[in-house]
């Protein structure tokens, strides 16, 4: 068994140099000192380092002569045990000895000396992450700059460089502004929605808050609710927090509690306006006359407990020109211009009622229906036209016409009437039955020579029978004397609503009877006012905060009367109009003018 | 010794007790650090968020833009600024009144109550829009750096097993020695047992991208290709064969620390660059807001 002790070193020029020697020993000793069968000439070593000596089984066993241990295949150990089979490497100082078994069973030690190895920590460097990433920092740089050119350098520069253009509700002008969609903090309303793409129709200048003249600039039409000056003085006072608030929000140029955005926030998804609830009514409506001294409006807060009585207008005195409002407490007397006791038409029993009875339209007794049609939006009542509705039994039928038909009296003008009737009394007769004539007969074929001249002054006189009392107009209208002193009618007066300040849907009270609510039934004269008073509403109609019963419905204001225009109702759900009924402008016009007008 | 004992008894001022103290607190945990102080002020901060969002009426409904919405805002702002300073402040090594370890606690327990006063001021309004991804980078860096404590708290344990006394020099060197010898070991061999072998030699020991890192999965590593395409019975590719065995275990090992490197280091590769994005989101918000207002 011998050790085959192979040396490998290089010359200047970098030749190596293989030295060979054979050592027939069973151990061998590695140091510094010359004695050693390895001498190895390098401080790192000690003078008696390592002995390698034969362990059974082929095996090679080192171990550490002094305190200072070795490497065995790079770690650092006092002793250790090598297949010189599958081979190993001793490190001391400088020198790398390679052990493995020689192919006669002989154990090669190839002894060779590594240059001191630079960038070792170089290579450890390898260990971290950071080696196999992109550097924190440059993705840092990366995210933010395009975060920030995107989202930010883009949409500002492209607002402040845009040309301005008006506002465009239908939506269909692009936006200018790029990319400034990714600011938008939510979806818009369903009625704004076609202007998402348009920022700066609303957010017109940078860092200004949404101003009401901007609003308005479309929503010219929209009433104000009363005029600024009495919104504020009616307003409550805020609370100290409040009051702070709103200072620091006018000091970065917001519009007061009063502006259009303080109620109609935006970009709060894709939904309605809801109405405004009760407390936010009764805010100011509740103690109203401490407010404001001199308002004609009563106070109120809760339909059950706290409402006024309503106030119907109505026309107080014959041929007026505007209604009047009916005063608290009193009970309105109405000078509408006709007769009419609801009573005889109603009564089942009555001559009325065997009059329908007899006539092929009616067939039963008379309804409030037969009379009174609803609006095609159902809500109010169609104006009762006497040709439709009181003609078929108040018959102004005055003769034969040619073709077989009858002639009546035109309804509607004096004028006409008298024309009518002086047609009656100066034209062709007509025989009202038919009569056989021979031929030739003067007057038959030939109607120029027919006319019946007759005496003026018999339409005079059938023109003032009916005019006056017991005449066929005075059924229904009041005989009263014109400019001249000749016969006339008392005009008629109605107004187009009777409660003009609030909103009564007929179709969503089908299900009662009219005369639970209109005591038409026991009504004898025309200047009776049937509209309800508060209490026949209170059976079913209870403040908002009232437990909804199978009787009793809760009620806010907004059953009643919107903000803008309190005539109506605003209703958040169901088909449009959400207005209801749609006003007009003129209405708009009278209420108070613009909204949006400051103080 | 019994004056040093009076005055550590009443809490006294003496060079001995201020290095007691100092002594004893460097083995506090920065989770810990003066009995949770930094753990109770973030759950009195949330406390406060959620009792102001349950208590105040907001109109018409919370969002960012009320007064509130605001002051919750403010308050996030505040705090996303100050604790991204974490980064300027342990690179100061300078005295002062200053701890890093209450600075680290605290930026480890406000950053969660970050997480509540954030969510709050959203209102839960989300959006494809500047502001949701402020949040959404927000809570991705507060997740990253949940991720980071529970790594730091676990992970340095196995990595100091997994390198069994050895230094990282220690297992480059190991790995070389290995080299030499089938450097040596495979002179004898065919060209194509000689090419696996200069191939597996050939290759990098920090093979493989971060996803192998991580996974600790390396499909195109040479070395286990070599030995599972060693053919031959001889003496010489058993040898070799052996060789690369033991190559790959000493390359499982350091694959082994890369591993838990790669899992100790990989958030902060997500958790700074988000930071940063994440005040650039802030930045547009707050302008984009103020802008559009």
């Amino acid at each position: 068994m011998a050790f085959l002790i192979r040396t490998i070193d290089f010359t200047a020029a970098g030749r190596e140099i293989i030295r060979d020697r054979i050592a027939e020993q069973t151990s061998l000793t590695v140091g510094r000192a010359a004695e050693n069968d390895i001498h190895l000439p390098d401080l790192a070593v000690e003078q008696h380092h390592v002995r390698i000596e034969r362990a059974g089984d082929g095996m090679l066993h080192a171990s550490a002569l002094g305190t200072l241990g070795f490497a065995l295949d790079g770690r650092m150990v006092m002793q250790g045990t090598i297949d010189p089979r599958t081979g190993g490497e001793i490190a001391l100082g400088a020198a790398r000895l390679a052990i493995a078994a020689e192919a006669d069973g002989s154990i090669a030690i190839t002894i060779r000396q590594i240059a001191a190895e630079e960038g070792k920590t170089d290579a450890l460097r390898g260990f971290a992450l950071a080696s196999v990433l992109p550097s924190k920092r440059a993705m840092s740089w990366v995210l933010a700059g395009t975060i920030l050119l995107l989202l930010l350098m883009v949409p500002v520069a492209s607002h402040l460089l845009r040309t301005p253009t008006k506002p465009d509700p239908t939506g269909k002008t692009p936006g200018a502004v790029l990319l400034d969609s990714a600011w938008s903090s939510g979806e818009l309303s369903v009625k704004h929605h076609s202007l998402k793409d348009n920022c700066e129709s609303c957010h017109v200048a940078a860092f200004k808050s949404v101003q009401d003249e901007t609003c308005i600039s479309c929503h010219e039409d929209t009433g104000n609710h009363a005029p600024m000056p009495r919104l504020a003085g009616g307003a409550p006072a805020l609370s100290p927090g409040d009051a702070l608030q709103w200072r620091i929000a006018e000091g970065f140029g917001k519009e007061g509690p009063l502006g259009c955005v303080s109620c109609h926030s935006e970009h709060e998804g894709p939904v309605r306006q809801p109405a405004g609830g009760e407390a936010f009514c009764s805010d100011c409506h509740d103690k109203l006359d401490t407010r404001l001294t001199d308002t004609s409006l009563a106070n109120a807060h809760d339909f059950g407990k706290g409402h006024p009585q309503f106030r119907p207008v109505y026309f107080a005195s014959f041929g007026a020109a505007k209604p009047v409002r009916a005063k608290p407490g009193t009970k309105p007397v109405e000078r509408s211009g006709l007769v009419f006791p609801h009573d005889v038409h109603m009564d089942a029993r009555g001559g009325a009622a065997r009059m329908a009875l007899s006539l092929r339209q009616y067939g039963k007794p008379l309804e409030c229906g037969d009379c009174h049609a609803l609006t095609p939006d159902k809500l109010a009542f169609k104006e009762v036209k006497m040709e439709e509705s009181c003609e078929g039994c108040h018959s102004l039928v005055s003769g034969r016409t040619a073709g077989g038909g009858f002639s009546k009296l035109r309804h509607g003008d004096v004028k006409d009437l008298a024309e009518d009737l002086a047609r009656i009394s100066s034209g062709p007769r007509r025989r009202v039955g038919p009569v056989r004539q021979r031929p030739v007969q003067i007057g038959s074929a030939s109607p120029a020579y027919a006319a019946d001249f007759g005496r003026p002054v018999r339409a005079y006189i059938g023109l003032s029978n009916a005019l006056s009392v017991g005449g066929v107009c005075t059924e229904c209208h009041l005989p009263t004397r014109g400019p001249t002193g000749q016969a006339d009618l008392m005009p008629v007066n109605l107004p187009d609503r009777f409660l003009s300040s609030g909103y009564f849907n007929h179709e969503a009270h089908k299900k009662e009877e009219c005369t639970d609510c209109h005591a038409a039934d026991t009504s004898k004269v025309a200047s009776d006012l049937l509209i309800p008073d508060l209490k026949s509403c209170r059976d079913c109609h209870l403040g908002a905060t009232a437990v909804k019963t199978k009787k009793v419905v809760p009620s806010d204001c907004a059953m009643c009367h919107a903000y803008h225009l309190p005539a109506g109702q605003w209703a958040t759900k169901g088909p449009k109009p959400h207005y209801r009924p749609v006003p007009d402008k003129a209405a708009i016009a009278s209420l108070a003018g613009p909204a949006g007008l400051k103080p | 010794m019994m004056a040093t004992k009076a005055a550590q008894t009443k809490g006294g001022t003496g060079r001995f007790t201020q290095d007691e103290k100092r002594r004893d607190s460097d083995h506090v945990s920065f989770l810990k650090h003066r009995g949770f102080r930094w753990l109770w002020i973030a759950l009195a901060l949330s406390a406060a968020s959620i009792a102001g969002y349950v208590l105040i009426d907001q109109e018409p409904r919370p969002n960012g833009g009320t007064w509130y919405g605001y002051t919750l805002g403010t308050i996030g702002f505040g705090l996303i600024l100050w604790l991204s300073l974490l980064g300027v402040r342990k690179r100061r090594i300078n005295p002062g009144a200053w701890s890093l370890k209450a600075w680290t606690s605290a930026h480890v327990y406000l950053g969660l109550s970050l997480a509540v006063v954030g969510t709050l001021h959203t209102g839960f309004q989300m959006g494809w829009n500047v502001h949701t991804l402020a949040y959404v980078l927000m809570l991705l860096v507060i997740v990253t750096g949940i991720y980071g404590v529970v790594v730091y708290a676990t992970l340095p344990a196995s990595l100091s097993s997994n390198r069994k006394e050895m230094t990282r020099a220690q297992m480059l060197d190991a790995l070389t020695a290995i080299d030499r010898q089938l450097e040596s070991a495979a002179q004898p061999l065919g060209r194509a047992e000689a090419d696996l072998v200069i191939a597996a030699l050939a290759q990098d020991v920090f093979y493989g991208g971060p996803l192998a890192r991580l996974t600790g999965r390396y499909p195109g590593c040479a070395t286990s290709r070599a030995l599972k395409r060693m053919g031959g019975n001889s003496e010489e590719t058993a040898r070799v064969g052996s060789l690369l065995e033991r190559r790959r275990d000493q390359l499982a090992q350091i694959r082994g620390a890369l591993r838990i490197r790669a899992m100790l280091e990989i958030w902060l590769f997500i958790h700074i660059p988000l930071t940063i994005a994440l005040i650039a989101a802030l930045t547009a918000h707050v302008i984009s807001v103020f802008y559009y207002w």
